[in-house]
């Protein structure tokens, strides 16, 4: 019996859930919500790989769900280079005085404005390849599966944290993300819905936090 | 007896020499300070390093630079009548063919002699293209028209492995096997241009050794004029060592007073400045195109071979450039079509500007066929050595930041990468600005910051909301959850604000940022300004 599910396993199209193998593997970044975190396999946001965020709409708290974690990687390891804080292509304009408020240093701030889907996943896979991101924020949604593949690929083995927010609409089409999680707000916060996470089942955080 | 000595040797700062002086000390003491005396500046500077000379000399010149040298045998010279062959090709020198005979003279032995009129403006082309290459051996270059190159090496001679290794190198560089040359090394500029045509391939490293060497020489290969050739042939002299046997005054009194000058320069008793020849500043070059291109693809092998002659030319300077600009041509009546290609740090290497090219031939959309294409550099700094860094995983970080930004803005456009950074205003769409990024500052937030929060989203514009009985409106009724903060800034240059702002919860769960224009104007009423995302 263990033969035949031992060639499923090897199969590379098949997502193993619950992987004990990858439960530890990769690095974490805390997301400074400790509800979420107790949801997440290493204890924070997978960095060097590819997250989904599904959105109903712009303006939930999607960004201050981000910036614990984003002010922990902008910091400047002794002896390492400073790292962009990129945004592709973002909905509105980021407010660096609401950002500066937040802790994070506007100087440290990449804004790559490009209209084109094409160009747009170009621009993330460059910043991407060329390791001198801390962090990419990209607003994406119709997109072919390769690209998402393939900006997950260009990640890899780095210290970037890749998010990818896409419209709810976007839930029940397949994605090679490590993480998708699509946020619900409620009348007293935040909700997230788990959809997929490395090494853990899917779940639903209530309250991350509250308005 | 010890002080004195003592006094003697404190006093007597002389030379280079290195004493000893114990102040304030018990003469019995150790204890010392080692002063070292400033000597005079012709004692402490190291001799100047003797020059050597290369002279190399191309005495076909005159036809390899004609346009089609294959089909010519030789290149004449001279007024109508008196026209004489100054170069020959190998083919006519086997036909038995000298130079210096006249052209009525060749042509009653070969009938069929194919000859061309000198055109001196493509010899100094030939030769300046030459001296280009030369630079690849020294730093100092001289042209000596109308065939020969001058190459100060003495400073190479390590560099290259001795002086067998980087004359071997020079006549490679120089095109040798193709060309054929002469070369001469000797101490003094005018020595070696007299060996080059007296006594080719001679090599004198030192001095001493030049008088014995040029003593044999023909006063033929000398630069003296006709009329001082002449007078010496008529007083039995042939050669240079019978000429320096005569007594100084009766030389410069009965040929020239120029030629014991002469003559001091060429055995190095008296310095002979030379002119350095200097390289173009910027790089310009264009190809026309064999066929006319529709298609930026075709056009590519041709933009490559550019921008590979650049870097040569770059490279030859030490020198790298952050800008160049690409010319399209088309045929006539249509202006060309322009691509400036800019990088944030130097370059020279032809790889780094092809990467940037791809991205703007990619995305370019021909007006009308190209015929040709030409490149001019911008302005020329000096070489940024280690672009690469030392850095083991290869991956200097301030290189791949400037190289990713480069990127992006060849495809996307200069306006589509930004930076942000903080102005201290009240005024909220005035309180940042954005900025051409350069590298990820840390610098300091500014303590003028807003003490109440500040939504991390901005409206690009304010957005009119809707009105329903009094009540603000954005997909149902609006509710503040605080405010007013009240801001009024910039009634000084006219273009002032006054608006309460104020935080309303919209039922989509969203936070919004919201004001009420408090002038009375006809845009008077309540605006979405951001979003607390």
């Amino acid at each position: 019996m263990k033969g035949p599910l031992e060639a499923i396993l090897q199969d590379a199209g098949v997502w193993r859930g619950i992987d004990p193998s990858t439960t530890h593997a990769g690095l974490c970044c805390p997301s400074g919500w400790p509800r979420l975190d107790a949801a997440l396999a290493g204890g924070g946001w997978p960095l060097g790989t590819l997250i989904e965020l599904l959105l109903p709409t712009h303006g939930l708290g999607e960004l201050r769900l981000l910036l614990p974690a984003l002010c922990q990687l902008v910091v400047i390891a002794p002896g390492s280079d400073p790292r962009w804080l990129v945004w592709v292509s973002p909905p509105h304009e980021p407010y660096p005085p609401a950002l500066a408020q937040s802790g994070l240093n506007p100087g440290g701030l990449l804004r790559i404005e490009a209209p084109l889907p094409a160009d747009r996943l170009w621009a993330v896979e460059q910043v991407l390849r060329s390791g001198s991101a801390a962090a990419v924020l990209c607003w994406i949604d119709a997109v072919d599966d390769r690209w998402l593949r393939r900006l997950k690929l260009a990640a890899q083995g780095q210290s970037v944290l890749l998010i990818a927010f896409r419209p709810s609409a976007r839930r029940g089409t397949t994605s090679p993300a490590s993480l998708r999680i699509e946020l619900m707000p409620t009348t007293e916060g935040l909700d997230l819905d788990v959809l997929k996470a490395r090494g853990r089942a899917p779940t639903r955080v209530a309250h991350v936090f509250g308005t | 007896m010890r002080a004195r000595a003592r006094s003697r040797r404190t006093i007597g700062l002389r030379g280079d020499e290195a004493l000893t002086l114990d102040l304030f000390a018990p003469l019995e003491t150790t204890a010392a300070v080692t002063v070292r005396t400033l000597a005079p500046p012709e004692s402490r500077q190291s001799p100047r390093p003797l020059p050597l000379w290369l002279a190399v000399s191309f005495p076909m010149l005159p036809v390899v630079a004609l346009s089609d040298p294959d089909s010519v045998q030789a290149v004449i010279e001279g007024p109508p009548g008196q026209q004489r062959l100054v170069a020959l090709s190998a083919a006519a020198e086997s036909l038995g063919l000298r130079r210096d005979l006249s052209r009525t003279a060749a042509e009653i032995r070969v009938p069929t002699l194919t000859w061309c009129e000198r055109r001196p403006e493509l010899e100094a082309r030939a030769l300046e293209a030459r001296a280009r290459a030369a630079f690849a051996l020294t730093s100092f270059v001289s042209l000596e028209p109308p065939d020969t190159l001058l190459l100060e090496i003495r400073g190479s001679l390590r560099l290259f492995g001795g002086l067998e290794a980087l004359i071997e190198r020079a006549l490679a560089a120089l095109g040798t096997a193709r060309i054929p040359a002469t070369y001469a090394v000797a101490p003094t500029v005018r020595a070696a241009l007299w060996l080059v045509r007296g006594q080719p391939g001679v090599r004198v490293e030192s001095l001493a050794a030049l008088p014995g060497v040029l003593a044999r020489l023909p006063l033929s290969v000398t630069d003296f004029d006709a009329t001082v050739r002449s007078t010496c042939e008529r007083l039995g002299l042939s050669t240079i060592g019978e000429l320096v046997r005569l007594p100084r005054a009766g030389i410069a009194r009965r040929l020239s007073p120029a030629v014991p000058r002469w003559l001091d320069e060429a055995f190095g008793r008296e310095a002979q400045p030379r002119r350095r020849h200097v390289l173009a500043v910027r790089f310009t070059e264009a190809l026309a195109l064999p066929a006319e291109s529709t298609s930026t693809v075709a056009l590519w092998p041709w933009c490559t071979r550019l921008l590979q002659a650049q870097e040569r030319f770059l490279v030859q300077r030490d020198a790298a450039i952050t800008q160049c600009r690409l010319r399209l041509h088309h045929r006539s009546g249509q202006p060309p079509t322009m691509l400036t290609l800019e990088r944030s740090l130097p370059s020279a290497r032809a790889q780094e500007w092809l990467a940037l090219l791809e991205e703007r031939l990619g995305r370019l959309d021909l007006c009308a066929p190209v015929v040709a294409v030409a490149l001019r550099s911008g302005a020329v700094s000096p070489a940024v050595p280690l672009e690469e860094g030392l850095d083991l995983s290869g991956r200097d970080g301030r290189a791949a930041s400037a190289r990713l930004l480069d990127r992006l803005r060849a495809r996307l456009g200069e306006e589509a990468v930004q930076g942000m950074c903080l102005i201290p205003a009240h005024c909220p769409e005035s309180a940042f600005r954005r900025v051409r990024p350069t590298w990820p500052s840390a610098a300091a937030v500014s303590d003028a910051l807003p003490c109440t929060p500040r939504p991390l989203w901005l409206l690009s514009a304010p957005q009119a909301l809707l009105l329903r009985g009094t009540r603000p409106w954005y997909g149902g009724p609006l509710q503040v959850l605080s405010g007013p903060e009240r801001i009024e800034s910039g009634w000084w240059s006219g273009q002032g604000i006054a608006r309460d702002y104020y935080i309303a919860c919209a039922p989509t769960g969203a936070r919004l940022w919201i004001y009420r224009e408090r002038v009375a104007t006809p845009q008077a009423g309540w605006f979405l300004h951001g979003v607390f995302a």
